[in-house]
């Protein structure tokens, strides 16, 4: 579906073949023209090499030593380097997506449940260690507050027969929770991508299917007898690895940790995308059925694509929950995983960068509108932030395809 | 004087009573002289009143009854008053709030105030216990000689409630013979046998007994079934101490040799057989009730994924915004409603049959609008159509979330309320028919819109071959216009019917609709009709009849039915892959 050679939409009257094909010649010319117009860049020469080789390093600078540096001068609030924290996970996932969408041509729907399943790990093992001491089941576990909810008694009372539920044990020691909160949706995306990607369900069919089976995980984490503490979500998070959360270093730290997650998951794609094996990626995108004939099974990396960008939303999961304190099904939502794809569009895809960019972009635009504010002729109301999502949507697709990054190409040009 | 007046109000009452016999308050001066003598001396007397009053069918009397239970009636210089409350003033000295005799509302003094009647003036009416009981009876009975059937249905299923209104006996015994509504004459045989049921024991009259559980089996009486588990569970008590019981063995094929044990046997086997008729009656009537209600939602899946078919499966078009298209039919239902002023109290039927119309107009409009706006640009990114119609369907869910907050409601017209009852306890509500008829009706509408008028001439071939179709002198933008514009419209219809059975919020179609009817489309097979209406029902069927299945007290329940489908559905599409019915030949490579 991406692929190259768009074929010109003909007129009304029928033109020969031998006319078409030069408006084709025409077009092509054109369109290569652009490029190179578009890979030089406003900027040429040195300074253009040099603000692509630093501002990169100068915006992990700020993100690692600048940031924090503020918060402890008094600039900027605890809140703010917490909310950074929190939009640098939504980039983790979003740069998995981009691996997928960007660069392999699958749009999946469902990063959002990979991203919960790890939220979730992590989640029970905040839970675990968090909420009232001293209350027991009859093995002497100690049951986890937000779980009171859904059990049949009240707070402190711990009859018998009340124990904790198998699922939730493995989920007590920090290590073991760090692998499974990626294990399981790795796991999670193999089994989807290998029904998905071995019967050859492609393209938008694809993305349907995801979103399904999105819905249908969201619906199963509502239930309240699954004992996943339903609707109200894992609550009561307390310490991680013995630290208190509320405390300010602690928050410091998981801000500079998830921001060197998304380093690492950047480089790793990158890695992935610059290899042969990102070339048979950008194959799959292009024109799956020729990788197949010239001898590739495509469906292997494509699940080896999808499995990854699944373990990476899991990260993000694990990273988000001890920073917004809750893990609600309300992460995994179908719109939620819609507004992952969005963030990828706004920052341009098939560009890593434009991923996180975007994401940062998008949620601190939600972070501006989605307060009251008093302008001059009208008041702005949290709920037309809902029209700005809309807006961006629809003009992310039709006005300006290339996002973000797009920009910045113009400004730099492109790197070969 | 006052006197006077009430004699001639009387005598006035008598004659309108006289003209339109079907007005209750016939009645007034007549219930009003039985309460009266609710306050004699006799008690024959009261007992005859009670009873009179009981037959009155006049549904007051139940209001009346349970203020005489508990005694709320005093008299007054001779006259009956009702006092529901007590006052008392600064010197302690007590009030009585006098109420309606008939009405019980407040009666109001000449200040406008409730009028007051000192305490000790009152002399007080209390019933005796036998008289409270049968009051607690008589009650029952008012229902019974209601001249309306449903309130008449009411009064008779409760006689038959435990504990069993034995006063009742006579009146259903003729009501179960003479009743012009068959439903009733039936349901007072049932609660006839009923109240027999809890009033012979099996010692006494065992042949009596046993013919009532034979009667009540053979009725399929669902009401009895409670009472007859019950039973039988008593007499397993008694099955299981005997000693050639062998547990885990049928306990019809037990024939003991003792004499006392086949007794016991064959009363626990005609239990169980009454049981069992009912069960397996009830479980048919499950069975086709939930069929049934799959064809309703599948036909409401069915004209969802209709539009679906034509945006998507022929113009190939991934229109997100297509359950906020259905949205707005539902809201341009309520708006038609909102115009003709209809209500549940002052019901204008028509405005259901003008809503038809006006909503499929309405989302066809708005369709349009998005296929000049946004989808016209997108025809060759279907991923990225994806995306931008996200967007719009975000955009209208504001719009209207705005507009008319989050929950309005539409009540249907007053003929789609309630419903056939087609055999004994299946019933058929009437609006689930009329969607499945609407479906019908659309189905046939697209079938000879797409083959035999000029537009669906066009439509298939701009589907099938553009360019060509451009060539020929098609013009092939105006007839995706319309096409989309047509689709959309059609989901407008849906949310149309969807008003009668469901509730109607903004993100009704992004929550509940656009996954399903996608779903449909895709297991049917692209851009076949016939396929969409295979996969719809079919969706629609197996979703209603997974749900109420299960192993014990595990029922499967809405959400896990949910689940099993999508799996079902994924396990489907790797066998199948283009769907049921797959487009053949070039057509498929697309």
């Amino acid at each position: 579906m991406f692929r190259k050679a768009a074929i010109p939409q003909t007129g009304d009257q029928a033109s020969s073949e031998a006319s078409s094909q030069s408006i084709e010649t025409n077009e092509q010319k054109l369109w290569q023209e652009k490029q190179i117009e578009a890979e030089k860049g406003l900027v040429n020469g040195q300074l253009s090499i040099f603000l692509r080789r630093y501002v990169p390093w100068a915006l992990l600078f700020i993100g690692l030593v600048v940031i924090p540096a503020l918060y402890y001068i008094g600039l900027i609030t605890l809140g703010t380097v917490n909310m950074l924290g929190r939009y640098m996970a939504f980039a983790i996932v979003a740069v998995g997506l981009d691996l997928i969408w960007g660069y392999t041509g699958i749009l999946s729907l469902c990063q959002s449940f990979f991203f919960a399943l790890g939220g979730y790990a992590m989640g029970m093992y905040l839970a675990h260690h968090g909420g009232p001491e001293g209350i027991v089941d009859a093995n002497n576990w100690k049951i986890p507050a937000c779980l009171y909810v859904v059990y049949p008694y009240k707070v402190g009372e711990a009859p018998g027969d009340a124990l904790v539920p198998w699922f939730w044990k493995p989920f007590y020691t920090l290590p073991v929770t760090l692998i499974l909160g990626l294990l399981i949706p790795g796991i999670a995306a193999l089994a989807i991508g290998y029904f998905g990607f071995k019967s050859r369900v492609r393209g938008v069919y694809f993305a349907i299917l995801t979103q399904a089976i999105t819905v249908a995980g969201w619906l199963v984490f509502c239930m309240n007898n699954m004992k996943l503490c339903g609707t109200n979500g894992l609550t009561r998070f307390d310490r991680i690895a013995g630290f208190q959360l509320t405390t300010p270093h602690v928050k410091v730290s998981l801000y500079i940790v998830t921001l060197l997650a998304l380093v690492g998951v950047y480089v790793l794609c990158k890695q992935v995308v610059k290899s042969r094996l990102g070339r048979i990626l950008v194959a799959i995108r292009d024109d799956e059925t020729t990788l197949r004939f010239s001898g590739y099974k495509p469906y292997i990396y494509k699940l080896f694509a999808f499995s990854l960008a699944g373990m990476i939303a899991g990260l993000g999961g694990m990273l988000y929950a001890p920073q917004m304190g809750i893990f609600t099904p309300t992460n995994m939502e179908a719109s939620a995983s819609i507004l992952v794809v969005v963030w990828v569009a706004v920052g341009g895809r098939g560009a890593l960068s434009g991923a996180i960019l975007g994401t940062l972009a998008v949620n601190l635009l939600y972070n501006f509108f989605t307060s009251e504010k008093n302008l001059l002729l009208f008041t702005w109301r949290t709920e037309y932030w809902q029209f700005i999502l809309g807006g961006l949507f629809i003009g992310v697709v039709l006005l300006f395809p290339g996002g973000l990054i797009d920009l910045w190409h113009r400004l730099v040009g492109k790197a070969k | 004087m006052p006197k006077v007046f009430r004699i001639i109000a009387l005598i006035l009452l008598q004659i309108i009573g006289f003209l339109y016999p079907c007005l209750a308050e016939v009645d007034d001066a007549f219930i009003q002289s039985e309460i009266h003598k609710l306050a004699s001396e006799d008690a024959a007397v009261r007992k005859a009143a009670i009873m009179t009053l009981a037959q009155s069918g006049d549904l007051r009397v139940e209001a009346i009854l349970e203020s005489y239970k508990l005694s709320e009636f005093y008299l007054w210089n001779g006259e009956v008053v009702l006092c529901k409350e007590t006052v008392e003033d600064e010197d302690f000295n007590e009030f009585c709030l006098l109420s309606d005799v008939l009405t019980g509302e407040p009666v109001l003094d000449a200040d406008g105030k409730q009028a007051q009647i000192p305490l000790e003036e009152l002399e007080e009416i209390s019933p005796s216990r036998a008289e409270r009981k049968l009051t607690n009876s008589a009650k029952f009975l008012v229902r019974l000689s209601s001249p309306d059937p449903e309130i008449r249905m009411s009064g008779v299923k409760k006689c038959g409630d435990p504990p069993g209104i034995i006063e009742a006996v006579p009146q259903l015994e003729e009501m179960s013979q003479n009743d012009p509504v068959k439903k009733i004459r039936y349901i007072a045989k049932e609660s006839l046998l009923l109240i027999r049921l809890s009033r012979t024991s099996l010692e006494q009259a065992p042949d009596v007994h046993l013919e009532i559980v034979r009667e009540l089996g053979d009725m399929k009486s669902l009401r009895g079934l409670p009472r007859l588990e019950e039973m039988f569970d008593e007499m397993m008590v008694e099955v299981e101490a005997l000693p050639d019981f062998e547990e885990g063995t049928d306990i019809e094929e037990l024939a003991p040799a003792d004499e006392e044990a086949l007794g016991i046997y064959k009363y626990a086997i005609a239990y169980k057989y009454a049981i069992n008729q009912i069960n397996s009656y009830q479980g048919f009537v499950g069975g086709v009730g939930n069929i049934f209600r799959g064809l309703s939602l599948g036909s409401v899946l069915i004209l969802m994924a209709l539009g679906l078919a034509i945006t998507f499966g022929l113009m190939g078009v991934i229109n997100m915004a297509h359950g906020e298209l259905m949205m707005i039919g539902a809201y341009a239902t309520f708006e038609t409603q909102r115009l003709f002023g209809h209500t549940p109290d002052n019901p204008s039927d028509w405005y259901y049959v003008a809503a038809l119309p006006v909503s499929f107009l309405a989302a066809a409009f708005v369709g349009y609008l998005i296929e000049v706006l946004v989808v016209r640009h997108l025809y060759r990114r279907p991923l990225e159509s994806l995306l931008a119609t996200w967007g719009i369907g975000l955009v209208l869910i504001q719009l209207v979330r705005i507009r008319y907050g989050d929950n309005i409601g539409v009540n249907a017209p007053t003929w789609a309320r309630g419903g056939l009852e087609v055999v004994q306890d299946l019933i058929v509500p009437y609006s689930r028919c009329f969607i499945i008829l609407l479906c019908g009706l659309c189905v046939l509408l697209i079938y000879y819109l797409m083959n035999y008028t000029k537009l669906g001439l066009r439509m298939r071939a701009t589907m099938q071959n553009r360019n060509m179709a451009n060539s020929m002198g098609v013009n092939t933008q105006r007839v995706d216009r319309y096409t989309f514009a047509f689709g959309s419209g059609i989901a407008g219809v849906a949310g149309y019917a969807w008003t009668l059975i469901g509730g109607v919020t903004p993100d009704m179609g992004q929550n509940n609709f656009i996954i399903d009817s996608f779903l449909v489309v895709v297991t049917g097979g692209v851009g076949e009709l016939i396929g969409v209406i295979c996969a719809g029902l079919g969706i629609g069927v197996l979703m209603k009849v997974i749900e109420p299945l299960g192993i014990g007290s595990m029922v499967v329940g809405a959400i896990w039915a949910k689940i099993l489908l999508l799996i079902i559905i994924v396990g489907f599409i790797q066998f199948k892959p283009a769907g049921l019915f797959a487009p053949k030949g070039r057509l498929s490579d697309v």
